[in-house]
């Protein structure tokens, strides 16, 4: 419970002040997480472009692009981009900024200043990154792996590794005020149990935020040291451990692909209820595997590993760990088609989205399994059998819920309904489009087709052509919501509270909210998913 | 609901005390994620030593134990000194509340200072990881690492005490405003949380740098 | 103010301690052992200066988290060194014999 508002203070939070500066010094979360989202968006294109490029580059067996050096620049900058500064702060930071107050009925975040300042930090990072990366880049791949990083590569890896050291005090700033506001603000009667899907997501999300992202600090500081004074703990010429850089780098980057995926998970258990007209099936069960994910992926990331030299008692364990951390996301899936079953179910954009994660990440999911297998992996790894497994995951899965969660609450956000058959026509092009450009990725790794390779045996020539296509196909459906949303804000049917009559508490409030969220904080006395009747339709929109 | 509220609770809080707690608990996540940045340097030095415990060794019987032991009175005072400041503003004492920061701060500096001059020993003896070295022979690779786990180590642990004499000085400055009172003094606390960390920190370095290796 | 001061002699002995421990001569696997003085004073400071079972329970369980996570990094990242088998390198000419010849049948 927080103060009442008084009732002079009813503009919408895009009213509620028009300069810049307004914009520019706000501490409102809504606001942020519109900054943020102009961020992204612009860093999301960005990666697509060096996406483009190597997919135009792998068009032909000898590579269409001058050099092979200019290749690995290439998916380094995709790499670095995709992951830093769009899917790891993506869904948090836009959709988690704006919703997770208003979910749980408070009028902010718990530290405003330091979200404000998490942009600032975040934008700092980008622009050290981007500026390192079209300054020439480096070639060593996202991943960073000394001795290459450190002593043999050329190019700006110092630049942009202080680029996400940077970005990386944004994202802890994050998580720090999503877990401080989750276990403070909540409204009154919003007991842990009564808490949305998402809400648990996001809170499981900023633990590995918080856990993860200091070692990958760390990290980035010793290699940053190797790389200036030629001489470091990863050296092996001065009896260091090249393998410490891979346990240090991936203990970060295995929980940062959850912190990926996890909100995606959160989006689309709010998402399915509401477009099945039908409570979330197994609500604790979905609620502690999300806990489970965020814990038991701490415990793998030497999967990453298995071929680098790392001893094969560990990589038994990792292994079996491996193996358990896949449960409880299979748990999930079981739990998101039980609420399907015997619901009645509107194929609304968003759920269009959401049912393409809930596809396209199992499939994901399950080659994982064939690249924990130790024996397997021996063969698949480095392969674009693994390129397949995490895109399905990333973009087949994340990215869809990501325009799941724009789409869903779009109306709220901006106060206007988006057109909904191109939307519908978008989300279908989207799965046409990354189904013709990864499931081929598949098939050329179990054949063997490197990764990071500029140019490739000409037998694999067709399934690449393949893979290329699908690209062009998934950037136009990629485009067209820059179109048809920003139509919207403009012409747009004004939305009601309400358009999709969907629980929570976020939809309580006006479309777009009031600066404070509430004028009264509600209380809460029923469940998350409070669906009466599968059979009640949606208010046709 | 009384419209009434202190004038430094924001309006997403119940009341002062729901905004206190969750200062604090803000700042204990945080050193949480502290507590895994400094761990990650803890696992290179296992790995480090691990592969290495002869140079290792031999590397950290160098390191000047004298400078390291009187750093580590000199932060666990500096923890008491800020803890009787803490209490002292609990009474109310705003004034006793600015020596104990000013103190605080100066053990800092103090500390700071004696590790410039161990800096400058230790670069004056060649023991900077990079370039000619005082060590030779088989024991001169895991001397090396252990000088470069000790200078980014304690560079780091300096950042982190820099940092917290200017967090110190600017409670100071706060209290001299008359800004704080026997009910209200939330900044004093976080600071105070942060401040003892970095002792924590200090703590736990000291036998991997000065202890661990010295006899074999 | 009477409890801070028992603390900081606490710290000080326990630092005394952890200075004695340069002067003791432990064999190399055991030396590790010299950092419970240091632990001890941590636990110290954490209980005594930094209060943490104040403020409710959200400080102690982000103090425990930070701890049980430390020990799961350390300790499943030190499962590596010290199971893996390092094979020397070879330092010219074959003294380590190589895998079997595979004779290539297609």
């Amino acid at each position: 419970m927080s103060q009442t508002v008084t009732a002079t203070r009813v503009l919408s939070y895009l009213e509620d002040g028009k300069t810049l500066r307004s914009w520019l010094l706000t501490t409102d979360h809504k606001r942020i997480a519109i900054l943020y989202a102009l961020s992204i968006t612009v860093f999301f294109f960005i990666g697509g472009t060096a996406a483009a490029l190597i997919r135009y580059n792998l068009v032909t067996p000898q590579g269409a692009l001058p050099s092979a050096e200019t290749y690995n620049r290439l998916f380094t900058m995709h790499g670095v981009i995709m992951v830093w500064f769009f899917l790891v702060p993506a869904a948090p930071v836009t959709i988690g900024n704006f919703i997770i107050p208003l979910m749980i009925g408070a009028r902010d975040l718990a530290f405003p200043k330091i979200n404000l300042m998490s942009w600032y930090l975040f934008m700092a990072g980008g622009a050290c990154a981007l500026y390192a990366l079209f300054a020439g880049g480096v070639d060593t791949g996202w991943t960073f792996y000394a001795p290459l990083s450190s002593n043999y590569a050329q190019g700006h890896v110092v630049a942009v590794v202080a680029g996400i050291f940077i970005s990386g005090f944004s994202t802890i700033a994050t998580g720090l005020n999503f877990v401080v506001t989750i276990h403070r603000l909540r409204a009154p009667g919003l007991t842990w149990y009564r808490l949305p899907v998402f809400i648990w997501s996001f809170y499981a999300t900023s633990v590995i935020f918080l856990l993860a992202t200091p070692v990958l600090a760390i990290t980035l500081i010793l290699l940053s040291f190797e790389r200036i004074f030629h001489v470091g703990v990863f050296d092996p010429r001065i009896g260091g451990d090249p393998l410490l850089f891979q346990h240090m780098f991936w203990f970060y980057s295995h929980p940062a692909v959850y912190i990926m995926v996890l909100p995606g998970m959160g989006i689309v258990s709010q998402i399915i209820p509401c477009f099945s007209r039908k409570e979330l099936f197994g609500y604790k069960f979905v609620v502690w595997c999300s806990v489970a994910i965020a814990v038991i992926g701490f415990f793998v990331w030497g999967h990453h590993m298995f071929v680098s030299g790392q001893s094969p008692y560990a990589s038994i364990v990792f292994s079996l760990l491996s193996y358990f951390v896949a449960v409880p996301s299979a748990i999930k899936v079981f739990n998101w088609l039980g609420t399907m079953h015997k619901g009645r179910i509107h194929f609304n954009a968003p759920m269009i989205y959401a049912l393409g994660f809930v596809g396209l990440f199992t499939s994901g999911g399950l080659t994982g399994l064939f690249l924990a297998a130790l024996a397997a992996d021996v063969h698949l790894h480095d392969t674009y059998f693994v390129i397949a497994h995490f895109h399905f995951i990333m973009v087949g899965g994340m990215v869809s819920a990501y325009f799941a969660a724009l789409h869903f609450w779009w109306p709220k956000i901006t106060g206007r309904m988006y057109p909904e058959t191109i939307a519908r026509g978008a989300a279908l092009l989207m799965f046409l489009g990354f189904n013709f450009t990864f499931l081929p990725q598949y098939i050329l790794g179990y054949l063997g087709m490197p990764r990071r390779y500029h140019s490739y045996p000409p037998e694999f020539q067709v399934l690449n052509v393949l893979s290329s296509a699908g690209a062009s196909i998934l950037a136009v459906a990629y485009v067209l919501p820059l179109f048809y949303l920003g139509w919207s804000l403009f012409r747009g049917e004004r939305a009601p509270r309400n358009p999709w009559r969907a629980t929570g508490l976020e939809w309580t409030t006006d479309s777009p909210p009031i600066t404070r969220n509430f004028l009264v904080v509600p209380t809460v006395t029923s469940g998350p998913y409070d669906y009466a009747d599968p059979h009640t339709k949606l208010a046709d929109v | 609901m009384s419209e009434n509220v202190a004038p430094h609770t924001h309006f997403q809080y119940e009341d002062a005390r729901h905004q206190a707690d969750s200062a604090i608990a803000g700042m204990w996540l945080f050193l949480a994620t502290e507590v895994l940045f400094f761990g990650g340097l803890i696992l290179a030095w296992i790995f480090c030593r691990h592969w290495n415990p002869e140079g290792f060794a031999a590397g950290a019987k160098e390191s000047v134990l004298w400078i390291g032991t009187v750093n580590l009175a000199l932060l666990i005072t500096s923890s008491f000194v800020y803890g009787l400041g803490q209490a002292a503003i609990e009474a109310g004492r705003v004034r006793m509340l600015i020596w104990c920061c000013l103190l605080t701060a100066g053990i800092g500096v103090v500390f700071l200072g004696l590790k410039l001059l161990e800096w400058h020993v230790d670069l004056d003896e060649n023991l900077w990881p990079a370039g000619p070295f005082k060590l030779h022979g088989a024991e001169a690779d895991g001397g090396r690492l252990f000088w470069i786990f000790y200078f980014v180590a304690t560079g780091l642990h300096a950042v982190h005490m820099l940092v917290g004499i200017v967090a110190v000085c600017w409670i100071a400055l706060r209290a001299r405003r008359a800004e704080f009172t026997a009910d209200w003094h939330t900044p004093v606390t976080v600071v105070g949380l942060y401040w003892s960390f970095v002792d924590m920190v200090w703590i736990v370095l000291y036998p991997l740098i000065y202890v661990v290796g010295r006899l074999s | 103010m009477r409890h801070l001061l028992w603390m900081w002699l606490a710290l000080v002995a326990l630092g005394a301690c952890a200075f004695g421990g340069a002067f003791l001569p432990l064999p190399a696997g055991l030396r590790p052992l010299l950092m419970l003085p240091s632990l001890v004073m941590v636990a110290i400071l954490a209980l005594g200066f930094m209060e943490v079972r104040r403020g409710g329970a959200l400080p102690g369980a982000f103090a425990l988290a930070a701890i049980f996570w430390l020990f799961v990094l350390l300790g499943l990242g030190s499962a590596d060194p010290l199971t893996r088998r390092v094979y020397p390198a070879d330092q010219g000419g074959a003294s380590v014999p190589g895998p079997p010849e595979i004779s290539p049948q297609r």
